[in-house]
């Protein structure tokens, strides 16, 4: 990939290169007595949608059509994989539409965590619980949305049957009693009834107006509509503030005989934490259940599973990003969300800064012009790669043509290009299938398919810990339990003659000794003896075989067959994918714009702003050095002096360092009046960023409150 | 209209609620409708001791017109007046005709006295000469006016015939309603006899295999053993006693309905040995039974009833936090933080020579000391042991451990914060300081010192301060690191979850005791103790 930088650099205009934009503001409001002018609607103009965001690479000669073409490449691959994403792992969007369509295919953990829940809600009550809100607390871990999700699908059960319904609030919601109030009653309303319902019921009553916080008006609500489960949810209970959460605990436990509420605690931390937080009086008046949330990881493994080993899968991410992402949604706190944004990004840069990406589409235009983009491919690393071991096996005229002719070498990528893919698509089959071996109770380590994956973007699983691990356990296996094992293998194995020629001999012998199964391989540990002999009075212990029986033998062999097949197999597969021609166009492995992007340095770039100005402003004066002078801005100057100094700092001695700067500079004709303001600017510049502040102790002194580099 | 003797009264009322006798004679003799009864009148008396029952059940079995308005479901103090004049329409049947009483609004008390006076002055002809308003845990109102209490009073004074009862759950001081000679009812605590009498009113909770006459045999002794143990020295409630004695007789009556043979060739049990074989009972599980958990243990009592030693694993479902790595060790950065004096922070934070042996044993030195300093009541004879005496002075003068330092460290009222968060209280010697404020950058330093995976090279290394402040935002939302300006509790309405924005010099706060972090902190490879003065020993 490194090969397309240069081409990325060399665009000729100076944005790439800039280090630093000047930000001007667009003139503000003309004066102050004047109106701003006022705007009509005009009708947007269509063509908006039509431009493409992408600009020209290859030296800013690609043509337009190809620049289109990458654009619409993306839309297209990108719109495909995210519905992949929303089908496979519904349960993480919280998507409201694909939870209607895509009910059916749930058959996933958050289902019984559901019914679960919606068992609860409609089994207790106040009196079960001797009088106590029922509470259901779900610890959820860092995956706050999936919560969301299993609300709306509890509310959407509840009131289809009309028991009721499920108001959510979150911390936002409730900066104070009156409020959280007014929008519990406002949520629970209008959930059945719409804002006009809510509307009528505060105003079509007989009898006085009530207040907005009334529970009066629940209550008519819950007597009217005959609701006998009102769930009112808090997404993020330890986000509220406790004695909001005490006042409206007893509340609730207050109107409890009139309106069936029961809780739902969405937690983050521990129980026992959230415990600790309430008052014990405020605990006394709730009692219920827990239920747990399965994890953030389990989904995002979905997710990655969906995207990569898809069966029509055409464009990969590799094995660096891979890592970055789960280092992410496994170290720092990440919504599965915050994951698809990742590789969303992702994808985009590919398309975006790299002009071969427009090979990947499904038909290219006859007419393609494509000697640039020819000249592009044979400056690939993996061109020449491909070259060297074309001259090696001896056809020099091929590479002879591939380096003179646009035509053929077109052709023979295009060619190459569906082959990579398809080894690609092998590889993840295979990934897939290992991941299906671990399933088997035998194997006690687990492996989920993104660490596989991770290994097998890196071209180490075939000789890996996990798969020698399978290989044991599969020699170990007895013939019953293989021909179980052979079921699981996917069909590109069990359809080879080869495999054929195993499975039958198998069958063959199964047949022979009817009696005898199920055999065992001299692998199995029930073959193996323990000799115990004393020898010079220690006990030594030996490990033997046992003498085998004449079908185990035969068995072994078959057993061993079956081994250096599957070795072959994943050998022949497993290939490391950056040795593949053309990988850099269907493989996207730079960790940089990804990092970069997903974890800004905002602090980092402010420091090195003002410690090396001149990393960012082009400097005037021939030598750059880390010296302070006067060329550099007054700010970064006294920040540097700032740096040298202790946690407190006289002033007047900063100042009297500051002026040396200008005096040793400039000499005699230094402005003191002006060096005096340049000072005062920056260290009220340096007091903005929240680096000095006063010291309460010595009035003449700032206290330091920044330290550089942490 | 059948008057009702206030002994007649007294005994159908204590048929369903026992030993209120005298109190339930007072008000029924005070509220009887032939004689006039006074304007105001107090109850009061700690929770749970049967106070707006006893008053709601004297005022129906009397048949005196009335109104019960509970404070705790008034939000702020017009939303109480409006529910008192709206109950006082519903009392009198007179819903329809709110629009006459100020169209069923009512701002401030002097309105509503006008309207009730207007209410009740018009009803009075139709035959009821008598209205008792009931005003349940008044003490209690949120967002209540400073008078409300006298004015309340004041109203049975301006209305003749209205009385108002003042339920009160905390015991009122002289004169608090600026009124001389306002009648008292007080509700004690139930006595030793009182509370055991209104269990055994009851009949035992049915065990499989008990023979009823053995039950009843045994069971007074058994709730009185469990008074005596459990609910007398911490001033339960009757709820509380009546699910303890439900919650353990089965299992003390277990040796009789397994079908074990009584100790000593006896031929039966009787409550001397099941006490004496029960003892473990009433030392470990009941305490545990006194404290009430939202998810309590006898979820699964079908198949925990044999294994007793994993209760409280079974009680707490997660006990730990499940965050990720990167938050966890900035969590624990905090606690340290919080719980190091800064002085200190050289000696055991100090990048230059923390490996080092002699690092190391300085480290465990002054850990040491820090905690016998602790441990000691007498602060000051052990500060003036302190083996750093003059001689060294000059040369210790910056590691030294004054009176001073320990007293800042020990300053609890500057934070109390392990307190909310200890659920399983102040245990260990890491909880002893409390935690302290801090600023930032501190943090960030920490958490550099702690790192237990750091950086091949430290000093190319990217910073990653701004990576902390991301993770930090979503540990503040959680309240596990707060600002110390807005500790727990103290932030109400400005609390909007989301807000990050602290100065640069605010100081933040850790809001978790050091028992869930240290063991957090082992998950991933950092021993707490070894950074924290009085760890590790």
């Amino acid at each position: 990939m490194d090969a397309l930088e240069p081409e990325l650099d060399t665009t000729p205009d100076g944005l790439n290169n800039q280090g630093v934009y000047i930000y001007h503001p667009s003139k503000s409001s003309k004066a102050h007595g004047d109106r701003p002018s006022k705007r009509r609607k005009v009708e947007r103009v269509e063509s908006d949608q039509e431009s493409c965001p992408f600009v020209p690479l290859l030296n800013g000669h690609e043509d337009a059509t190809s620049v289109e073409l990458r654009y619409r490449n993306y839309e297209h691959l990108w719109s495909a994989q995210d519905a992949k994403i929303q089908v496979s792992v519904v349960l993480s969007m919280g998507n409201w539409l694909g939870l209607i369509m895509l009910q059916k295919i749930l058959g996933d953990v958050d289902s019984e965590v559901l019914d679960s829940v919606s068992k609860f809600v409609r089994e207790t009550s106040p009196e079960t619980y001797n009088g106590c809100v029922p509470a259901a607390l779900v610890t959820v871990g860092s995956n706050v949305s999936s919560l969301s999700r299993l609300l709306t699908r509890l509310n959407d059960r509840l009131t289809t049957t009309g028991e009721g319904g499920v108001v959510v609030l979150e911390s936002g919601d409730a900066p104070n009693l009156k409020t959280t109030l007014k929008n519990i009653i406002r949520a629970a309303i209008t959930n059945t009834e719409g804002n006009d319902g809510y509307q009528r019921s505060l105003n079509d009553r007989d009898g006085p107006r009530l207040l907005g916080y009334d529970l009066d008006l629940l209550s008519d609500y819950v007597e009217k509509k005959g609701v006998s489960d009102l769930v009112l949810a808090l997404r993020d209970s330890e986000a509220f503030d406790p004695s909001l959460l005490t006042d409206l605990i007893s509340l609730l436990s207050s109107w409890l005989d009139r309106i069936p509420f029961t809780l739902l605690l969405g937690i983050s931390t521990s129980v026992e934490l959230f415990e600790g937080r309430l008052p014990r009086s405020t605990i006394s008046l709730i009692k219920g259940k827990y239920f747990e949330l399965h994890e953030a990881s389990n989904c995002v493994d979905h997710m990655y599973e969906a995207l990569q080993a898809g069966g029509d899968a055409k464009f990969w991410i590799g094995r660096n990003i891979t890592g970055t992402l789960f280092e992410r949604s496994s170290d720092f706190f990440q919504s599965p969300e915050g994951f698809v944004r990742m590789i969303k990004y992702a994808y985009m840069s590919h398309f975006f800064a790299n002009p071969l990406s427009l090979l990947l589409a499904d038909e290219l235009p006859a007419d393609l012009p494509h000697d640039k983009l020819c000249e592009a491919i044979r400056n690939l690393p993996s061109f020449r790669k491909f070259c060297e071991d074309l001259l090696d096996s001896g056809s020099p005229k091929q590479v002879h043509q591939l380096l003179e002719d646009d035509e053929f070498l077109f052709h023979e990528s295009l060619q190459h290009l569906r082959m990579g893919q398809q080894r690609m698509r092998d590889i993840f089959q295979s990934v897939k299938a290992i991941h299906r071996c671990l399933q088997s109770p035998n194997i006690s380590k687990k492996s989920s398919v993104s660490d596989l994956s991770v290994l097998a973007l890196a071209g180490e699983l075939s000789n890996s810990s996990i798969v020698e691990d399978i290989f044991s356990t599969v020699k170990a296996l007895d013939s019953d339990n293989l021909q179980d094992f052979f079921a699981i293998l996917p069909q590109s194995v069990t359809g080879d003659s080869k495999f054929q020629e195993v499975q039958d001999d198998l069958s063959g012998l199964l047949q022979t000794y009817q009696d005898a199964v199920p055999l065992r391989s001299e692998y199995d540990h029930r073959h193996s003896v323990v000799k115990t002999t004393v020898v010079q009075q220690r006990v030594k212990l030996s490990k033997g075989k046992a003498k085998l029986p004449k079908q185990d033998i035969e068995y072994t062999k078959i057993v061993d067959r079956v081994q250096s097949l599957l070795e072959s197999y994943l050998a022949e597969i497993l290939v490391k994918p950056q040795d593949l021609f053309l990988h850099e166009v269907f493989l996207f492995d730079m960790r940089n714009p990804l990092k970069e992007t997903f974890g800004p340095r905002p602090r980092f770039a402010v420091e090195r702003a003002l410690s090396n100005p001149f990393d960012y402003l082009i400097s005037t004066s021939e030598d750059t050095g880390t010296r302070i002078s006067t060329k550099q801005p007054a700010t970064a100057i006294l920040y540097q002096l700032y740096l040298e100094s202790g946690a407190l700092v006289n002033v007047h001695d900063l100042w009297s360092a500051f002026y040396a700067v200008f005096e040793s500079h400039g000499g005699n004709n230094c402005d003191e009046q002006m060096v005096m303001a340049l000072f005062y600017r920056a260290l009220s510049e340096l007091k903005a960023f929240g680096m000095v502040k006063g010291s309460r102790r010595n009035i003449d002194h700032v206290a330091k409150s920044a330290w550089i580099g942490l | 209209m059948v008057y009702m003797l206030p002994s007649e009264v007294s005994r159908s009322v204590n048929q369903q609620w026992p030993c209120r006798e005298l109190q339930t004679k007072q008000l029924a003799s005070l509220f009887s409708s032939g004689i006039s009864s006074p304007s105001t009148l107090v109850v009061h008396g700690i929770s749970a001791t049967c106070k707006s029952t006893i008053v709601r059940a004297v005022l129906s079995t009397l048949q005196t017109p009335h109104a019960i308005v509970r404070s705790t479901e008034c939000i702020t103090g017009r939303h109480l007046l409006t529910k008192v004049l709206w109950a006082t329409l519903e009392a009198l049947g007179r819903q329809d005709e709110w629009e006459k009483f100020g169209k069923g609004r009512c701002e401030h008390v002097s309105t509503l006295a006008v309207l009730l006076a207007d209410c009740l002055g018009s009803a009075t002809g139709k035959g009821s000469e008598k209205f008792v308003l009931v005003l349940d845990g008044i003490d209690k109102q949120r967002e209540a006016p400073q008078t409300l209490l006298s004015a309340v009073a004041r109203l049975g004074e301006v209305i003749p015939c209205l009385s108002v009862i003042l339920i009160l759950s905390s015991t009122p001081r002289p004169l608090f309603l600026q009124a001389a000679a306002v009648p008292h009812i007080s509700f004690p605590p139930y006595t030793r006899k009182e509370a055991t009498t209104i269990i055994l009113n009851s009949d035992p909770p049915h065990v499989d295999n008990l023979p009823s006459e053995i039950s009843s045999k045994l069971y007074p002794h058994f709730v009185w053993t469990v008074y005596d143990a459990l609910v007398g020295p911490t001033a339960s409630t009757i709820p509380v006693f009546r699910s303890i004695c439900e919650k353990l007789w089965p299992q003390f009556v277990s040796p009789i309905t397994n079908g074990e043979a009584p100790p000593g060739g006896n031929n039966e049990w009787d409550f001397a040995r099941l006490l004496v074989r029960n003892r473990a009972l009433f030392r470990h599980q009941s305490e545990a039974a006194l404290v009430h958990h939202i998810v309590s243990e006898d979820s699964t009592p079908s198949s925990g009833s044999v294994s007793k030693p994993s209760l409280t694993a079974a009680s707490a479902p997660s006990p730990l936090p499940s965050l990720p790595y990167f938050p966890t060790l900035i969590l624990t950065a905090a606690y340290l933080a919080s719980h190091t004096p800064q002085r200190l922070d050289t000696i055991f934070f100090s990048k230059f020579s923390s490996s080092s042996l002699s690092a190391r044993n300085k480290r465990a030195h002054h850990r040491r000391r820090l905690k016998v300093l602790s441990q000691a009541q007498a602060e000051d004879y052990a500060a003036s042991q302190d083996p750093s005496t003059p001689s060294k002075k000059g040369k210790r003068q910056k590691t030294r451990i004054t009176k001073t330092t320990l007293e800042s460290a020990f300053a609890t009222s500057s934070a109390t914060t392990s307190a909310p968060g200890g659920g399983a209280g102040i245990t260990g010697p890491s909880t002893i300081l409390t935690a302290r404020p801090f600023p930032l950058e501190r943090l960030l330093a920490i958490y550099h010192a702690i790192d237990p995976n750091p950086p091949a090279n430290p000093i190319r290394v990217a910073a990653v301060s701004d990576a902390i402040y991301a993770e930090l935002a979503t540990l503040r939302r959680l309240r596990l690191v707060v600002p110390a300006g807005s500790r727990a509790g103290l932030v109400s309405g400005a609390s909007s979850s989301g807000n990050t924005s602290a100065d640069a010099g605010e100081k933040w706060s850790v809001n978790v005791s050091g028992d869930w972090i240290g063991e957090m902190a082992k998950g991933i490879g950092v021993e707490v103790g070894e950074w924290l003065a009085g760890g590790l020993d």
